[in-house]
């Protein structure tokens, strides 16, 4: 039996140019935001627990929590909203198609009762209003003529919708039903967000034109502007009101947050500035806000959310972060005695997770190119991307040392390190193997068929190479040249993942035919087979420390753990670990096993003996 | 007017030896047997009993006396608990095709298999593997209720 005993979930999905939209629960201290086609709630003060809905069928843009937290409205690019149970099994309670387009913000009555939900809609409504559970129309909004960016509810009686969009904009509705009552054009930009304040009296609209201004709630009027002294060099992308209504918090393009006091005139006067910690390139730019409680909680072009306290301004704000793309590998490292999981996505973003506390930092590089192979032993990292060259980094921490890159001579499709002996690195290429002492090329060889993995063994003696043919080559390595010792056959797919066991007495292979195969390595012979339990394609292979189980992940997003000395059929299953499939698997120690996949999520997991 | 011959023409000719229909009879009603695997003598051309297995046998030793590259037929006895708690016992039909086995075989056994499966009354499920993830025991379990 497995257990899932921690998710370092993925971070809020950004975009250059455009806030993001996090929402909160004040109740139980949690936020919602989404990435892919995933929804991840998560608890402010118990960062490792994150829950993952994924039962969107397109990219989804928004989540709400209902007023009543029982309920989460979640909206995607093709316009549906899903409406879900929050608790127990997330059933469905309906589901909309509401636009045409994009949803792009959304929001509950505070009866939740109904919803708003704005969005692009292609040339037909903007923006829908209906009744949560039949869907029905609330009102009809004109008003707008190009996307409409963001949407609030007035939270007190008389209810009151406002919108805002790219057509610079901001409508006032009345209702319900709801009907247009006023527009405003005080904006010279593109307005990104407008809110309302929890007592309803105010609302604030803020714009790519650097400034927010402050209407009345009830009439829709101007009553005034944040101060343009220090105000935002950017554009302001999205803004959250303080649970007292007295404060506002806005985000902006500029790297910077700032609280302002609204004063009962409707003028709002700069309180403070928070500079994010950051190296103050793109990624600090900072997209999205939320005011919940005593947090303040702002995310950051690169996914990383940092929180403030909003009664004590002297207090440094905590800040982590995780993956934005799909992770493709995983390696589990012992670094100054502490176990180190370390994962990387295509972006060429590597991240460190430390089992018990979560995020530990990014590892910064020198050199942030994209990433397609990753290998790591003691204090050093061996990288390649998407050219010809092989990078091999000392590691120290989370910093990186300066390195030189290799070059292999053609794209490097798999790299492996020999435990035993982290000096030789063999990469496989499309047409043959270069192996890698050190920071040299030791030899480049051209074999015959096409390549598409390989293993060294952990003392650098044996080398094994899958070709896209299902056939396992095996040689042994002389000083620089390999001499071909046996050639196995019992795959019937292309290979794609080979390792060896710790104690290097087995070894495994995997095919893209969904089986994989345990041999003895001095006798070449079929240790464990009938490994045919997964429906996709294999990505990844992990072996315990004791060397005796051995862990499968693949595509079709499950992770099987067989024993070596026990018939396959008992094994233990782990369904729908990753949404969109499993790529990275290492086990910390003989009973946690950690996956990564393409949902950018990292989960640890208890194996418990049967 | 009332058709006696069932309309599949696909039948391949292979005669049924009368110890495969005695065998099985003893399995259904005096409960000797845990499971029966029939192989096809292409020489006598027919269906002959391979293999029986005691009614201590478990279904990893069933797993193990079929072939990994040839075909099968196989009965199994499969008990088990139901929801309501009553003890109930079921007989598995098997027809075992890896896909690794020539095509000759899996053409002769796919051919030979009504014929074969109208001698043996009183089947309750049936159930075609092509590799031993198709018959695992969770299958089974699923199946039978």
């Amino acid at each position: 039996m497995a257990q899932l005993s921690e998710t370092y979930a993925c971070v809020p999905a950004t975009e250059r140019g455009r806030g993001i939209l996090i929402a909160g629960d004040a109740r139980s201290d949690s936020i919602a935001y989404c990435n892919g086609r995933s929804v991840i709630i998560r608890r402010l003060d118990a960062p490792l627990e994150a829950t993952i809905y994924g039962e969107h069928a397109y990219q989804v843009t928004v989540a709400r929590f209902s007023p009543n937290g029982e309920w989460v409205a979640s909206a995607d690019v093709s316009g549906t909203v899903r409406i879900w149970g929050r608790h127990g099994d997330r059933a469905l309670k309906n589901e909309f198609r509401v636009l045409s387009g994009r949803v792009d913000d959304l929001q509950w009555s505070p009866d939740g009762l109904r919803i708003v939900a704005c969005g692009d809609g292609k040339g037909k409504s903007f923006v829908r209003a209906f009744m949560w559970d039949s869907g029905t129309n609330v009102g009809e909004f004109d008003g707008h003529s190009r996307r409409v960016l963001s949407c609030a509810f007035k939270p007190t009686r008389p209810f009151r919708i406002v919108t805002c969009g790219e057509d610079f904009l901001v409508n006032f509705y009345e209702g319900p039903p709801f009907k247009f009552k006023l527009s405003q054009r005080e904006h010279s930009n593109f307005v990104n967000c407008a809110r309302f304040s929890p007592d309803g009296s105010k609302f604030i609209t803020v714009s790519s034109d650097k400034k927010g201004i402050l209407y009345d709630g009830k009439t829709g009027e101007k009553i005034g502007e944040l101060s343009t002294q220090d105000g935002h060099k950017g554009s302001i992308y999205a803004v959250s009101w303080s649970p007292d209504s007295k404060q506002v918090l806005t985000v902006s393009a500029d790297k910077t947050a700032k609280v302002w006091d609204i004063i009962e005139d409707g003028c709002g006067k700069l309180r403070r500035t928070l500079a994010s910690p950051g190296s103050g390139g793109v990624d600090d730019m900072l997209v999205s806000c939320l005011w919940q409680n005593d947090h303040l909680v702002t995310v950051s072009l690169g996914g990383t959310m940092t929180i403030f306290s909003a009664s004590d301004p002297n207090k440094s704000p905590v800040s982590f972060s995780g993956h934005m793309k799909s992770i493709t590998s995983l390696v589990c490292l012992l670094q100054s005695g502490q176990n180190v999981i370390l994962s990387s996505s295509y972006d060429g973003i590597i991240t460190r997770w430390i089992q018990g506390i979560g995020y530990a930092g990014k590892l910064v590089r020198k050199d942030s190119t994209q990433i397609k192979c990753f290998a790591a032993a003691e204090e050093e990292i061996i990288t390649s991307g998407f050219d010809n060259k092989v990078w091999r980094v000392p590691v120290n921490g989370d910093q990186c040392g300066d390195s030189q890159p290799v070059d292999v001579g053609s794209q490097p499709m798999g790299l492996t390190v020999a435990a035993q002996t982290p000096e030789l690195a063999i990469v496989s290429t499309d047409s043959g193997v270069v192996l890698l002492q050190g920071p040299k090329v030791v030899s480049q060889i051209k074999l015959g068929y096409a390549v598409t993995t390989s293993a060294i063994s952990p003392d650098g003696n044996e080398v094994i190479v899958g070709g896209q043919d299902g056939k396992l080559h095996i040689y042994s390595v002389n000083g620089d040249t390999l001499t071909e010792e046996a050639v196995l056959e019992k795959h019937r797919g292309t290979i794609t993942a080979i390792c060896y066991s710790p104690d290097a007495s087995l070894f495994t292979s995997a095919d893209a035919n969904r089986e994989a195969v345990v041999w003895d390595r001095i006798s070449r012979e079929v240790k464990l087979k009938n490994m045919l339990y997964h429906t996709a394609r294999i990505n990844c292979l992990a072996w315990s420390p004791d060397s005796h189980l051995i862990a499968t992940g693949s595509l079709d997003t499950s992770v099987i753990v067989y024993e070596v000395d026990k018939p396959a059929s008992s094994r233990i299953t782990i369904k729908g670990a990753h949404l969109g499939g499993v790529y990275g698997l290492a086990f910390i120690d003989q009973n946690s096993l950690v996956s990564a996949g393409e949902d950018a999520c990292v989960r640890v997991w208890k194996l418990l003996p049967q | 007017m009332a058709f006696l011959r069932s309309y599949s023409n696909a039948s391949s000719g292979m005669g049924v030896a009368d110890d495969c229909k005695h065998i099985f009879l003893e399995l259904q009603r005096k409960k000797t047997h845990r499971y029966v695997v029939f192989k096809i003598d292409e020489k006598r051309k027919e269906v002959i009993v391979e293999k029986i297995g005691g009614a201590t046998e478990s279904y990893d030793d069933f797993m193990a006396s079929l072939p990994e590259n040839d075909c099968r037929y196989a009965i199994y006895d499969f008990d088990f608990v139901t929801e309501e708690n009553c003890q109930k016992s079921k007989i598995f039909f098997i027809a075992w095709s890896p896909s690794v086995s020539r095509i000759r075989a899996k053409m002769l056994y796919a051919a030979s298999k009504d014929q074969f499966r109208r001698e043996l009354d009183g089947v309750h499920y049936e159930l075609q593997a092509t590799d031993p993830s198709e018959m695992d025991l969770e299958i089974l379990r699923e199946r039978a209720h």
